[in-house]
């Protein structure tokens, strides 16, 4: 343990050097081990077998309302790398109109490890590709053009600390998976179907949870036999009808008309540049009825086996379960210190009480923003998917995005989706292909009718959100259930 | 980088070739500096010093890649990494195809785009440039951005032979955002370049000036959905013809028969006349890409001549698994310009009705087969009649095919500009394209409009 003892003692030191030189806030996360492994088998071809390891410290300091990151991936250098950090918010400081404030909190001490029994990264190649192939395999079939298997795995080791005296250390483990087939339909367009990984809520998330049939492997019949019905189905027609989302197609739909507009930096006009805006605003909180009375979205929501629960957030906040959405009235976001102290100051009133613990970072080379934790639709009373089949008179079941287009300030959106069901009186009558729907977000939640029951609840996995500047790539879970909507504009006008 | 790294990693491939390893070392430094603005304020200042080596190895039809990004300081520590990769590439599955090792084709050192100044620049610098714009445009409005410099460093050596390629550039690509704090438009300025100086904030206070008194005159326009006369600005015209020529002209695209192009054949007319693009490195609009990823000098290549399909592009391991010759790729996307003038109302004066669209937000692809994408209008968008500015237009969507974008052209700016399409996610990778400034287009289907920017 040289190496962390070494290390926590130049940090420690240079945290306390920089607070002496007048810094409000300091705190380094060091990544001790941040291990990923990629392997893709495209057509039975294992054309992606790709390792990456990195190891580095990340460096912020506040000073004077402002903030300045500096990371390096030599870690003999850690003074330097300080005083950059110094430097750039020193910089930042003589340009600032609001000065960020983290408040006040007490240090504290924390370990978190993410449920797992096999590591996935010390799985032998051999057997990791063996168990790939046997997928690809159970995929194969003559008149399927295009396969392909493609796994994730990630191991990271962070150190936390913090001019509070704040210490956290976490072991995450993530593992990640698709599944694709595709073939040509009857006008030559290449038409897909996949399955993704998905998590049960208390179960664990090492290489026993892409190995159990149930999750993701033995889907593979289903993937074919949806394709098949896809090749010849009749396309979408353009009108205004109920849409069920699948969990497969939902999680994407909260991803980015809830999750997204609720994180707070986003909100206060942080993201502008970038990702965009929303069109929540501080005055929404308490007020704004997002969508109907069936609609109750929660934060993070105590799930274990995720990979947006991760014990401690980027700033060492405890992950909290909380209502964003509470009967159809926005009440909460996803927020972290500094912007929840902003948002207050703003809005001359105490909007927040404590930080969501939505402050992540992708890597040790990226300052935290705001991010999405587990963002969830609570299940309803509304049965069954074939309850709510049974209740509906014109409409389609979707699954799993092709496309997904956002306005900027996540008021209006399009959905591509590879597979549709038809239903007319009550009953699944065909298959439909290259279904797509569209709609403005507040309209739409307020068009929601029907929400499944716990047994249509999964949660989903999300390994590639994008966001930021400098961009990062972030990891984080959605659980749902079965959601259907009324009235809305599917298929696309000719 | 200094000498004693570059003698360690070719000593650690010189060690590979002796022990019949065939492997590619890759060394990628940068020096990354990004300001951050929201709220007329700096929200953010970062500075990040990361160096990463990545290797390839290659054995029969089994190959293993390894990213190292953290301390390597002894050729033993990395011909070590070398070997573990070896292992892992000895440990995979076999392909029905060879992979191919990157051949350097000659010794490469250049350094022609980088400039010590830009990236040594102060982060004074950016904060004195965004002061201005806000102090010259107003400070009532509410100011938003991001300025991104820095440098990139790549050594690359491979076992196939004795040559090495050194290179080294600077990039910077600058934004600014202005929002009326309570009309809630946006509008937006980008600048981009590889010199200290390439980015003022003249060019920005100017851009803001000409455009503003319309906005702040003019309420927001709602676009029924239906086809419209749509005039693309440079960013919307680089987003798009970047997607169009992805999807339409990669080799691994055509051959897997995933894009637009999957039923044409080279030779056929696919889009406008007017329409010309190509790969080319020695445009002073892009950043230089000395090697293709199989090793070859780049060169100039077509891909689309005159609106017909000239060319695929094929990276090294697609070629291999196709039968064909791998391309000189530089990644470097020109769009030729056409005659029209420089102003684009000029061009749109005897028009009853256009929409002025210069950037399409969150672009995606719900039929790659159709070539359908999908995306909305956000900054500086106007809705003009008879060549004059009448008002700003809300959020509108457009949900149309890439044949139809670049086979409808009514006219094409004579004047090109470069568009930064570099993002900074991994590594530091600076990308550009050079398209013409606006391109006229008729026909193109609106198929939302919120009632709001
Ligand atoms: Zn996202």
């Amino acid at each position: 343990m040289s190496i962390f003892n070494d290390l926590k003692e130049a940090v420690t030191r240079n945290i306390g050097r920089v607070m002496n030189a007048g810094a409000q806030y300091s705190d380094a996360r060091w990544y001790e081990d941040d291990s990923s492994e990629m392997l893709m088998l495209l057509d039975g071809n294992l054309e992606g077998n790709d390792t990456t390891v990195e190891s580095g410290l990340g460096v912020r300091v506040l000073y004077g309302g402002a903030w300045g990151f500096a990371a390096i991936s030599q870690t003999a250098d850690i003074d330097t790398c300080f005083d950059r950090a110094m430097a750039n918010a020193i910089s930042a400081s003589k340009l600032v109109k609001v000065k960020l404030d983290m408040g006040k909190k007490p240090g504290h001490t924390g370990s978190y490890t993410s449920p797992f029994k096999i590591d996935p990264i010390d799985v032998s190649l051999s057997d990791k590709v063996d168990f790939l192939k046997s997928v690809d395999d159970s995929l194969t079939e003559d008149w399927i053009l295009r396969r392909m298997i493609r796994v994730q795995m990630q191991r990271m080791i962070i150190h936390f600390w913090s001019s509070e005296g704040t210490y956290t250390q976490k072991k995450l483990i993530n593992t990640f998976a698709h599944m694709t087939a595709m073939a040509l339909d009857k006008d030559k367009q290449m038409q897909r179907r996949s399955k993704t990984l998905y998590c049960e809520t208390e179960g664990t998330r090492g290489w026993e949870m892409l190995t159990n049939p149930a999750l993701w492997s033995g889907h593979a019949d289903r993937v074919k036999t949806e394709l098949k019905e896809v090749l010849t189905a009749p396309e979408l027609e353009y009108g205004k009808r109920s849409v069920i989302l699948l969990p497969g197609q939902g999680h994407l739909q909260v991803h980015e008309t809830i999750g997204h507009p609720l994180e707070l930096d986003r909100i206060l006009g942080y993201e502008l540049s970038y990702a965009g805006g929303s069109f929540v605003n501080l005055d929404s909180f308490g007020k704004l009825k997002y969508g109907s009375d069936k609609l109750t979205a929660s934060a993070y929501g105590s799930i274990t086996n995720s990979p947006g629960s991760f014990g401690f957030d980027a700033e060492g906040t405890p992950e909290r379960d909380y209502l964003l959405i509470d009967k159809g009235i926005l009440v909460n976001c996803l927020t972290s210190r500094a912007m929840i102290s902003e948002a207050n100051q703003r809005a001359g009133r105490e909007v927040f009480t404590e930080s969501g613990g939505a402050s992540r970072s992708t890597a040790f080379y990226r300052a935290p923003i705001d991010r999405m934790t587990n963002v969830n639709i609570l299940p309803g009373d509304d049965g069954t998917l074939e309850d709510i089949i049974s209740t509906t008179e014109d409409g389609i079941i979707v699954d799993n995005p092709t496309s997904w287009s956002i306005g900027s300030n996540r008021e209006h959106f399009h959905f591509g989706c590879e597979i549709a069901w038809e239903v007319k009186n009550g009953r699944i009558t065909r298959v439909l292909r290259n279904p797509s729907y569209q709609g403005h977000t507040v309209e739409f939640y307020n068009n929601l009718t029907a929400v499944g029951d716990e047994s249509t609840w999964v949660v989903e996995q999300v390994e590639n959100c994008g966001k930021g500047e400098p961009n990062q790539v972030m990891e984080l879970g959605h659980g749902l259930p079965v959601v259907k909507f009324d009235n809305v504009i599917s298929g696309e006008r000719k | 980088m200094n000498e004693k790294t570059k003698s360690m990693i070719t000593e650690a491939r010189d060690m590979a070739q002796n022990r019949g390893i065939m492997a590619s070392i890759n060394y990628h430094r940068e020096n990354s500096h990004l300001m951050r603005i929201g709220n007329n304020s700096v929200s953010l200042n970062t500075s990040e010093e990361l160096t990463r080596i990545d290797i390839e190895v290659i054995q029969g039809r089994k190959k293993g890649t390894h990213t190292h990004l953290g301390e390597i300081d002894s050729v033993d520590e990395l011909f070590n990494t070398i070997l573990k990769v070896s292992e892992k590439a000895g440990k995979s599955a076999e392909m029905d195809f060879e992979p191919v090792l990157t051949v350097i084709e000659a010794n490469v050192e250049t350094e022609a785009q980088y400039d010590e100044a830009l990236d040594n620049l102060n982060p004074s610098v950016k904060e004195q440039v965004y002061s201005a714009i806000f102090k010259n445009v107003g400070e009532d409005y509410n100011y938003s951005g991001s300025w991104s410099s820095g440098s990139t460093e790549t050594f690359s050596v491979t076992t196939a032979n004795k040559n090495s390629a050194w290179h080294r550039l600077t990039d910077q690509q600058f934004m600014c955002v202005l929002k009326h704090p309570e009309k809630m438009w946006e509008l937006a300025s980008w600048q981009t370049g590889t010199k200290a100086g390439d980015v003022t904030a003249e060019v920005t206070i100017n851009e803001f000036k000409s455009i503003l008194p319309t906005y702040e005159n003019r309420e927001g326009f709602g676009v029924e959905p239906g086809n419209y006369k749509v005039v693309l600005g440079s960013q919307a015209i680089g987003e798009l013809i970047g997607m169009t020529v992805w999807i339409g002209c990669a080799g691994r695209m055509w051959e897997m028969k995933m894009g637009w192009t999957a039923d044409k054949n080279i030779g056929d007319n696919i889009l406008h006349p007017s329409v010309t693009v190509l790969d080319d490195p020695t445009s002073d609009q892009i950043f230089s890409e000395p090697l293709s990823d199989s090793g070859m000098l780049t060169r100039t290549q077509t891909m689309i001549d005159k609106g017909r399909f000239a060319g695929l592009l094929y990276d090294r391991n697609t070629a291999s698994k196709y039968g064909k010759k791998a391309t000189p790729n530089a990644g470097c996307l020109v769009m030729r310009p056409g005659d029209g003038p420089s102003d684009f109302l000029e061009a749109v004066r005897d028009i009853d009705r256009v929409l002025y669209i210069p950037a399409i937000h969150y672009m995606n692809m719900p039929n790659m087969s159709k070539g359908i994408f999908t995306g909305s209008s956000r900054f500086s968008a106007v809705l003009v009649e008879k060549g004059k500015i009448v008002s700003p237009i809300f959020s509108s969507r457009i949900t149309d095919q890439f044949e139809n974008i670049f086979g409808n052209v009514l006219a094409i700016s004579s004047e090109t500009v470069s568009v930064n399409t570099s993002n900074t996610y991994g590594r530091r990778a600076p990308s550009a394209v050079s398209v013409p400034t606006w391109m006229l287009i008729d026909d193109v289907k609106i198929t939302d409009c919120a009632d709001s920017f």
